[in-house]
């Protein structure tokens, strides 16, 4: 039977066919049956009756067979041999076999017992023997038991059902779905057919539909979902070769094949074939779930109240608790009732009835264009969705089909699957996962989340954008494909523009922080103006961070925990302080950054590889590329070659610099590159002094790639005529310096002394040094206030090389005969000085060193 | 035989993995942790109130060599986590006295 199975002959027609063998097999074996002829003759009559799946003709490759042997009262002593001739064969053949031997009446006591025995014998199905047993059980089952035990039965579904959920989860969209006891899975039907069969005393499934309990449609569409999941289920038996019904990824590829998937459209076969599963898998849960609550309005949690009923608006009347279409001729006069609904439904807190989604399904080719277009049904849509009790209405929405219609870029991507272990979700329901979370916020247990949320003055784009974020996802780059899409939908909306902006964004940028965090250095503040730069505002960012998480958690728990958390948060808290900062990451800073990284563009020419280039491009500051003029960049490059080249042939302390006039200030600008070590920026100070040159103001700053670009303005040399022979002789001691053979304090300890005994008398001013730790993310801020006088600038940087601070950026100014620099500075491991001490020493050590200086 | 324990930063992973890899490492163990080091915890301060943040997430790489191999693989994955900022990470080395491959009960050299 198997063999046959595997290579195709009986496939949908298998548990027909297994059953029936199976009834054979009893209806011989009770002719052969020695024993169970003589009790015939001896007046003991007994049935053998199928339960359970083999009572319902629905026998699985490695399905339990459940048999009763069932007697009128007494068990006689010989049904022990009369089991072992009908059973052993089976055991020998390796089959599961669940057998009973009792009485009528022990067989009802045990069902008034025990539900699931209840269940089982409600599936009994007579196989061969004396039939009038069979007859007088079933018939003292449906007059006596059943009505005494059938609310508890109901009640104790009911619980089964939330016990199925937490163990076996929701399986109409879970990616390795338990195929019978998941949520969706075969059991609901089973739940249904124990109620039809307990309340309304049916005998077949068949007679779902003539006694009028479900449609015509409703039980072929049943039908239908029933035998793939079924023929699945058989594929799964015979490929773990074993009884097992979740259907776990090792299987799904052999299975979607045997099934005669193909990849097709960019999906991969298993996940066309996945997507069908979720979709059968929905429709027997929710038809479960309407069938109970048409039937059974007394089962659900909350119950009807009176007054709710007088609170629908016209032209819509609760039934039970459910809101009903006043008629279908009224939705063919007016098709936006099949919205206005929904938008009741989260109004009034209820949901719809049967018989109204039955209407909704019916009647969705109203839903047309100009009905999209409509500014009602916009309306209605989003005040869908901004209702805290969103998530039901939209549920309906998808399950009914409503939203793939009302927005047809929906349907593409619903039934998605994504082949993978990250995504526990198809991308439909995710992004229904979404919403949920997001309309979860106020009561998360993170109180930073619902604090940013209720910060939000309009969270609606946060809730558009959580919709629609993977709307793109039928090909590659789907963030960005995605915000084309949601521009299309929304601008059909009518909707705010500012508002679309934003959502757009979001779209756009869903995976940002996520991806940043995981991939990036968040210690690298030119990546954090980065972000900030994208981010552009708070209020976006916040939304972006909520939207991150939101995102993460329906994802799965492979794309969220934790550690991906606190990585997410690092670098939210980074860019927000940049952002709260401002200067490096306004619209008008990033603009500008663009357009000057363009005009350098344009002047190197293809001087370097634009791979090269751009790789420069990403390792320079933000403040850097504010600060200095294309044409400066460009220059910088120059030299960059050229400092590149010198140490390629292992000049590891090669430099270049260069001065040049400015005419209109009658000033020199500097300029100074080097690979960057700890005291080189004093060294550098240090020589310009010797030299008798005064920084006036210096701007210095570190590539990521450890390049040191420093560039001074600074008096005339002293001599206006031979500069370019100073500048020979700044190189030359800067040679000698960094070779160890320039003693340079010392010099300037000479240099100083003549100076100052011929010092006139002046009015000091106090010097001042402010240690900042808080104003940023990345380095701590020295400030120091004092008055000017040659070698001052070198005086503080050597201090600071003696902490042991290393010089990332500084700003150098002087103003009449005052000097404010500021300097950026971390520790020789790149750190912050963050301890107290540390800040105390360093201010008291420089204060002590420009004192006696 | 030696164990190399290093933390390192989450972004690092790739680069040290291949140049571990590209020097004849077999196997590695890969740990997403979260811990503190002399950046401490620190707090946020989110309009008013503050939130304590403990720990910096990273992630711990876990490589048992043998003692020709120790110094190289040392050297790689400082010269290929390393990027100047704060927060690089560490390595551990520690001596291991044995190894044992369950499936086969190899032990020493022929179990790593």
């Amino acid at each position: 039977m198997i063999s046959l199975f595997s290579t195709g002959e009986v496939s949908e027609t298998f548990q027909e066919t297994c059953t029936e063998i199976m009834d054979y097999y009893f209806r011989r074996s009770v002719q052969e049956s020695d024993t169970g002829q003589r009790l015939f003759r001896d007046k003991k009559p007994f049935a053998l009756v199928a339960l359970g799946g083999f009572g319902r003709r629905d026998l699985c490759i490695h399905s339990d067979i459940d048999v009763l042997i069932l007697f009128e009262s007494k068990v006689p002593s010989s049904a022990k041999k009369l089991a072992e001739d009908f059973f052993y064969p089976l055991w020998n053949l390796g089959l599961d076999l669940g057998h009973a031997i009792r009485g009528i009446k022990d067989c009802l006591s045990l069902a008034s017992e025990n539900l699931e025995a209840l269940t089982a014998l409600m599936d009994a199905r007579f196989i061969c023997g004396d039939s009038p047993l069979y007859l007088a059980l079933m018939e003292k089952l449906e007059k006596k038991t059943l009505p005494k035990k059938r609310l508890t039965l109901s009640r104790w579904l009911e619980e089964q059902n939330q016990t199925r959920m937490t163990v076996f989860g929701d399986a109409s969209c879970l990616l390795e779905p338990n195929l019978k006891e998941g949520i969706g899975g075969l059991r609901d039907y089973h739940h249904l057919l124990w109620l039809a069969k307990a309340f309304f005393h049916l005998r077949t499934p068949k007679d779902l539909e003539t006694s009028g309990l479900l449609s015509h449609k409703e039980y072929a569409d049943l039908e239908n979902h029933l035998k793939f999941i079924h023929l699945v289920r058989n594929h799964l038996h015979r490929e773990s070769a074993r009884k097992n019904d979740r259907l776990t990824f090792d299987h799904q590829e052999t299975i979607a094949q045997a099934l005669a998937f193909k990849d097709q459209d960019g999906l991969l076969a298993v996940e066309q074939f996945l997507g069908q599963i979720h979709a059968s898998m929905a429709s027997i849960k929710s038809l479960r779930h309407s069938f109970v609550f048409t039937h059974f309005p007394g089962s659900r949690k909350n119950g009807t109240g009176p007054a709710a009923s007088e609170s629908l608006s016209a032209p819509f009347h609760m039934d039970q608790g459910e809101i009903h279409f006043p008629s279908a001729t009224a939705i063919l006069r007016d098709p936006l009732l099949l919205l206005d609904i929904f938008v009741e439904g989260v109004n009034a807190g209820r949901p719809l009835s049967l018989e109204s989604k039955r209407l909704v399904r019916e009647f969705l080719y109203l839903v047309d264009e100009p009905f999209r277009l409509s500014e009602r049904a916009a309306r209605g849509f989003l005040s869908v969705l901004n209702a805290p009790n969103a998530l039901e209405a939209l549920d309906q929405m998808l399950e009914t089909g409503f939203l793939c219609a009302f927005i047809p870029e929906f349907e593409p991507i619903q039934d998605r699957v994504q082949f993978d272990h990250y995504h526990l979700f198809p991308v439909g329901r995710h992004l229904l996962q979404t919403v949920r979370h997001l309309k979860a916020l106020h009561q998360e247990r993170d109180i930073l989340l619902a604090d940013i949320f209720l910060d939000l003055p309009d969270p609606e784009p946060l809730f558009v954008a959580a919709l629609f974020h993977d709307i793109g996802k039928t090909g590659k780059d789907h963030a960005a494909k995605g915000a084309a899409l949601v521009r299309k939908i929304l601008k059909r909306f009518g909707y705010d523009r500012k508002k679309m902006e934003d959502v757009c964004f979001l779209v756009h940028r869903h995976l940002l922080l996520a991806e940043t965090a995981s991939r990036r250095d968040l210690n690298d503040e030119k990546i954090v103006v980065q972000c900030a730069g994208t981010a552009g505002t708070m209020e976006r960012l916040k939304m972006l961070y909520l939207l991150s998480w939101a995102d993460g958690k329906a994802t799965g728990p492979r794309a969220w925990n934790d550690w991906i958390a606190n990585l997410v948060l690092e670098l939210f808290f980074k860019i927000l302080h940049i952002l709260e900062r401002g200067e490096l990451a306004t619209p008008d800073a990033s603009r500008r950054m663009k357009q000057s990284m363009q005009q350098v563009r344009s002047r190197i020419g293809d001087r370097l590889s634009p791979a090269a280039r751009e790789a420069l491009f990403d390792g320079m500051p933000a403040n850097y590329m504010i600060e200095t003029a294309p044409l400066t960049i460009a220059r910088h490059l120059r030299l960059y070659e050229t400092l590149r080249e010198a140490r390629a042939k292992g000049l590891e302390s090669a430099f270049c610099l260069e001065g040049e006039a400015e005419p209109s200030s009658g000033t020199y600008e500097v300029t100074f590159l080097a690979r960057d070590r700890a005291g080189l920026f004093s060294d550098v100070a240090g020589v310009m002094a010797l030299n008798n040159i005064n920084i006036l103001s210096a701007r210095i700053y570190t590539w990521r790639d450890g390049t040191a670009v420093d560039i001074f303005t600074v008096t005339p040399p002293l001599d206006p005529i031979h500069t370019e022979e100073i500048w020979e002789r700044i190189k030359k001691n800067l040679a000698e310096t960094f070779e160890g053979r320039l003693p340079l304090s010392e010099r300037l300890q000479q240099k100083a002394e003549p100076s100052l005994l011929s010092r006139r008398k002046t009015l000091r001013r106090q010097t001042q040094v402010i240690v900042d730790n808080s104003s940023s993310d990345f380095f701590t801020l020295i400030e120091v206030f004092a008055d000017d006088r040659i070698g001052l600038l070198y005086k503080i940087t050597h201090t600071l090389f003696t902490l042991k601070i290393d010089i990332r950026v500084a700003k150098i100014a002087t103003k009449g005969d005052q000097v404010a620099d500021v300097f950026y500075v971390v520790d020789l491991e790149g750190q912050k000085a963050m301890e107290q001490a540390k800040e105390e020493e360093i201010r008291d050590v420089l204060l002590r060193e420009l004192s006696t200086y | 035989m030696k164990k190399v324990e290093a933390i390192i930063k989450p972004f690092k992973l790739d680069d040290v993995k291949e140049s571990l890899s590209a020097l004849g490492v077999r196997g590695l163990t890969v740990t997403e942790v979260k811990g503190f080091g002399r950046q401490r915890g620190h707090r946020e301060v989110y309009r008013g109130a503050e939130y304590q943040v403990d720990f910096v997430s990273k992630i711990k790489i876990e490589v048992v060599l043998e003692d020709e191999l120790v110094s190289d693989a040392v050297h790689v994955i400082q010269e290929k986590a390393k990027t100047g900022q704060i927060g690089d990470g560490k390595i551990f080395i520690m001596p291991v006295e044995n190894a044992i491959r369950i499936r086969t009960g190899e032990t020493g050299k022929d179990a790593i």
